[in-house]
């Protein structure tokens, strides 16, 4: 990591920075607000699943708002390699002082199923005080957040210091046409950009709360590699009447047990390092003293163990492996001939996939179990990609500024640490294609309410409407000068 | 047989060895035997050429119809031929050949309805009878219009004999064997059961005589089932991110269980069958396993001797209940931590134990509150408990059933024995037995069990086995009736 990182890290609270003067025609806030709802709840109805969704209608939805907004045809774009996949660009044009600014954020959202959900996942309800919807965080509310800023600037005439690209875009979550991959290689000029601002943050958010209080804005600048491999038990099968001891199912669960019971090593880079020296600072009590005492070389054991009881924190010190599914046999009354699973990993940056794959070879210790690795298509392949993952991007004054300054002025006192991140977002297709990029989302959710993917998805209402307004002084502050 | 429940193993349990005793005068020579086959291939042809799947396309009644007409040719009278059932569709045939009244009724059963085949997946077409290479082709030669045929066949010509049975012989030709909604045995001894009342009950629902490379093994008699179960493990969490890994995970809590299910064994059991399958066994194996079999016997049994049989899969399930898990599903994406995360348990459990009681113990082994055990019925609907009633005790193997049976078998195949044996499947036997009715289920086709295309495509029964069968069953029910 380069020193320039390191001393951006150190973040000092800034006094909010004065914003632009009163605009011409300004958008009320209650008039964003309700803006923002409406797009949100448009995107949320509208189904864009892997399976049976279509990415297309929703990047259509919004380019008719931007249509309808006045944006000149030439700077609306939908476009894909796919009918049901195609990507909304739009541009707001500024001064052409600075090079562009590019903000993404993705328009599939995973798999929901009715009966798993209280609600239906494809309808955005509000209840109880939270937006409730497959996407409700993950992202549809920052989908929702950018349009909304791009629509109200344009409405007040405002002139940006540098373009605004918005891309909206296909498979984030998986799938064939990953939106912002297929942009960088086949549209670059659309989409080319000083930096980029990913929305995705953590899972749509970038402001951990407890219990609705915020703690701390974590800003995106590395993140994990993500890498699925595929476990595979074979067996000759049989009748069930007659079980034998050899079972490609119970073969499987045994390695599995392996896997859950693993810890890959604690490892720390720069930007985790800077991370845990920062939050020991504002966390209190024994985390306090066990993220200095990790902080140390060599780390204590057995603040290492506390801290990883936390999910989040525990994501940040190690590569971790889940297995996420499993599927076995073909009929109730026969033995299975083969059963497999998905183990989902996410890399700290360094390691390789493959390093990976040979980790988990290690620990299954059984040579019936193969590991394949799933490539992002679905290809299978018998060894994995070699290339350690990516580096963090560089933290530059004109993202970091403007944040610190938009931050301190909405939640006083809240902390701007650098982070990276455990989940794989697109920012990986930016930051390949040479873009600093950084996940920046105004929405604050609790540290164990995180659903994003899960069922019932949600976020609360308050924070989606700090959160519009957020990104709006964000995006203008970021374009002032 | 049915789908779930074709098993079979060939786990033979040998009760009774060789003929009976012998002094028996030779039968009279068969007479007539030259129309019978010929009555009994017209009847195959038929059978074979009227699709009685469970699809719109089948019609058990349309079977159940023609073969009524060939009674009523043959001279039954109008009141001794009904067909009957709950559905438009799915009628089946009941028909008796009345007798002296010495003895209460025989009853033989049969299922018209077979399993789906599909054209493009056979190398003929599934419903037309075709004769090739010495072999009968189509849906159910086998699984069971072979067998139909053959009992309706020997009732036919029993009668145009004049012969007057010492008991009453009825045939109920069924529908819904292999699944569906109006399984014909059960309805009629729910609401016919006058009808088909009898002291015990022949079903032609498996073949056997057993070959190796054609060479006969032995006379299979089924005389006991274990019940066929399934189960659903299911364990549901909030999920959420794979990025963030917790703890409590529906994967890992399952695999926990099913490791902890792989590991265990239900409590070794025998019963008066089994045990005087391995008393007869021990004395023709040798070495270790004959030992072996013997100490098992032993009160109390010789574990050591029991690990090392039940390293045999057949040894193994002959002597406990089974459980194994056959199916897996969890996870809806690859980056998404589990919602669900479920398993299918396959069990064959001991007659004397219920369902219901083997869940339990499922509850028990898995040791954790968090898996959930449901209990997935027939037709695939999940319950949250299992039947309470348990597998029935198999029946006393009547000598009026079994002399006959071994007399003809050693003169039809020298040298052959009748071997009792125990299903790991189940049949309409399951209807008739928890309706109290003794029941023997044997066919005389002659299968290499290596060869066995029930269910399966070009299914098929030899020609020569068939025409065999249809004397010997001629002969075994005019035998089991003479007195």
């Amino acid at each position: 990591m380069s020193a320039r990182v390191t001393s951006a890290i150190a973040f000092g609270l800034l006094a909010a920075a004065p914003l632009a003067a009163a605009p011409q025609a300004a958008m009320s806030d209650a008039a964003a607000q309700a803006m923002a709802h409406e797009i949100y709840q448009e995107l949320v109805g509208i189904n864009t699943t892997d399976s049976v969704g279509n990415v297309t209608t929703a990047a259509e939805a919004v380019a008719a708002r931007f249509r309808a907004a006045g944006f000149p045809a030439a700077d609306l774009a939908v476009l894909g390699p796919n009918e049901r996949k195609k990507n909304l660009v739009v541009r707001l044009h500024g001064s052409g002082k600075h090079k562009a600014v590019l903000l993404i954020g993705h328009l599939d959202v995973v798999e929901a199923r009715r009966e798993d959900w209280s609600t239906d996942p494809f309808t955005l309800v509000e209840k109880d005080g939270y937006f409730y919807g497959r996407g409700a965080l993950d992202m549809k509310a920052g989908d929702a957040i950018m349009a909304t800023a791009l629509l109200r600037l344009k409405q007040e005439g405002y002139r940006p210091s540098r373009d605004i690209v918005l891309a909206l875009t296909a498979d984030e979550e998986g799938g064939c046409c990953n939106g912002v991959d297929w942009l960088v290689r086949n549209h670059r000029a659309l989409i080319d950009a000083e930096f980029v601002l990913n929305h995705d943050g953590l899972v749509g958010y970038s402001i951990t709360s407890e219990h609705g209080v915020p703690q701390e804005f974590a800003l995106s600048a590395s993140e994990k590699t993500y890498a699925d491999y595929q476990l595979t038990v074979t067996n000759p099968g049989g009748h069930s009447s007659l079980p034998r001891p050899d079972n490609a199912i119970y073969q499987l669960a045994e390695g599995l047990i392996n896997i859950g019971r693993y810890a890959f090593p604690f490892e720390l880079n720069a930007v985790t390092r800077a991370y845990f020296e920062r939050m020991a600072a504002v966390a209190s009590g024994q985390t306090a003293a066990d993220m200095r005492a990790i902080t140390r070389t060599p780390a204590d054991a057995a603040a290492v163990g506390r801290l990883a009881r936390q999910p989040d924190i525990n994501s940040l010190m190690r590569t971790t492996c889940v297995a996420t599914r499993l599927e076995a046999g073909h009929a109730n009354n026969a033995l299975p001939q083969r059963a497999q699973a998905v183990v989902n990993c996410r890399i700290l940056p360094g390691h390789s996939k493959e390093e990976v794959r040979q980790d988990l070879i290690r620990v299954l210790n059984d040579p019936g179990i193969t590991v394949r690795y799933v490539a992002d298509d679905g290809t299978i392949s018998d060894k994995a990609p070699q290339q350690p993952a990516l580096a963090p991007s560089p933290l530059l004054p004109q993202v970091v500024k403007p944040l610190e300054s938009t931050v301190a002025a909405l939640w006083p006192g809240l902390p701007v640490v650098p982070y990276m991140n455990s989940s794989a977002t697109d920012g990986i297709y930016t930051r390949a294609a040479g873009l600093p990029t950084y996940g920046v989302a105004g929405i604050a959710v609790d540290r164990d309410d995180v659903r994003a993917h899960g069922r019932d998805e949600r976020v609360r209402v308050a924070a989606f409407y700090k959160g519009n307004q957020f990104f709006y002084r964000y995006l203008k502050a970021v374009t002032a000068q | 047989m049915t789908g779930r429940r074709r098993a079979r193993t060939a786990v033979a349990l040998l009760l009774m060895l060789g003929p009976a005793a012998g002094g028996a005068a030779a039968p009279p020579a068969p007479q007539g035997s030259a129309a019978a086959d010929a009555l009994a291939y017209a009847l195959l042809k038929q059978l074979v050429e009227i699709n009685t799947t469970d699809s719109p396309r089948g019609n058990v009644t349309t079977a159940a119809e023609a073969l009524a007409q060939h009674f009523r040719t043959a001279g039954f009278r109008a009141a001794d031929i009904h067909v009957l059932g709950p559905s438009a569709r799915k009628k089946n045939l009941v028909v008796r050949l009345r007798g002296s009244g010495t003895h209460p009724a025989v009853l033989l059963i049969g299922h018209l309805d077979v399993v789906e085949a599909r054209r493009e997946d056979w190398s003929t077409d599934p419903f037309r009878l075709i004769e090739q290479d010495g072999f009968f082709y189509g849906r159910g030669t086998l699984d069971m219009k072979g067998p139909d045929a053959l009992m309706v066949a020997a009732l036919i010509r029993l009668k145009r004999e004049g012969f007057t049975p010492a008991r009453d012989i009825i045939l109920a030709l069924t529908a819904d064997e292999e699944g569906g909604a109006a399984n014909g045995v059960e309805w009629l001894l729910e609401h016919h059961r006058a009808l088909v009342d009898a002291q015990f009950v022949l079903s032609g629902d498996d073949y056997s005589v057993l070959t190796e490379h054609g060479r006969p093994l032995f006379f299979k008699l089924v005389a006991s089932e274990k019940i066929y179960a399934d189960y659903q493990l299911l364990v549901t969490n909030k999920g959420g991110h794979s990025s963030e890994p917790v703890p409590d995970n529906a994967i890992y809590s399952l695999t926990r269980g099913l490791d902890r299910l792989a590991a265990y064994e239900f409590p070794f059991e025998l019963n008066a069958v089994t045990r005087e399958y391995y008393r007869r066994l021990a004395g023709i194996e040798t070495g270790q396993r004959s030992a072996d079999m013997r100490a098992i016997l032993r009160e109390p049994s010789d574990p050591r001797s029991l690990a090392r049989l039940s390293q045999d899969p057949v040894d193994h399930s002959i002597t406990r209940t089974t459980c194994v898990a056959t199916r897996l599903a969890a996870g809806h994406a690859n980056n998404a931590l589990p919602q669900r995360a479920q398993a299918v348990v396959n069990c064959r459990i001991l007659p004397g134990h219920s369902p219901e009681e083997v869940r339990q113990r499922l509850v028990e082994v898995l040791a954790n509150p968090a898996i959930t055990v449901g209990y997935l019925a027939s037709d695939g609907t999940l319950l949250d408990k299992a039947p309470a009633a348990r597998g029935f005790a198999p029946p006393p193997l009547l000598p009026e059933v079994l002399n006959p049976l071994d007399e003809l078998v050693a003169e039809t195949w020298p040298g052959l024995r009748v071997i009792p044996s125990m299903s790991a499947g189940a049949s309409d036997a399951t209807h008739t037995s928890a309706a109290g009715l003794p029941t023997y289920t044997f066919s005389p086709l002659t299968v290499d069990p290596d060869d066995d295309r029930e269910h399966g495509r070009d299914e098929r029964i030899g020609v020569a086995s068939f025409y065999q069968a249809n004397e010997f069953m001629y002969r075994y029910l005019k035998m089991l009736t003479a007195h």
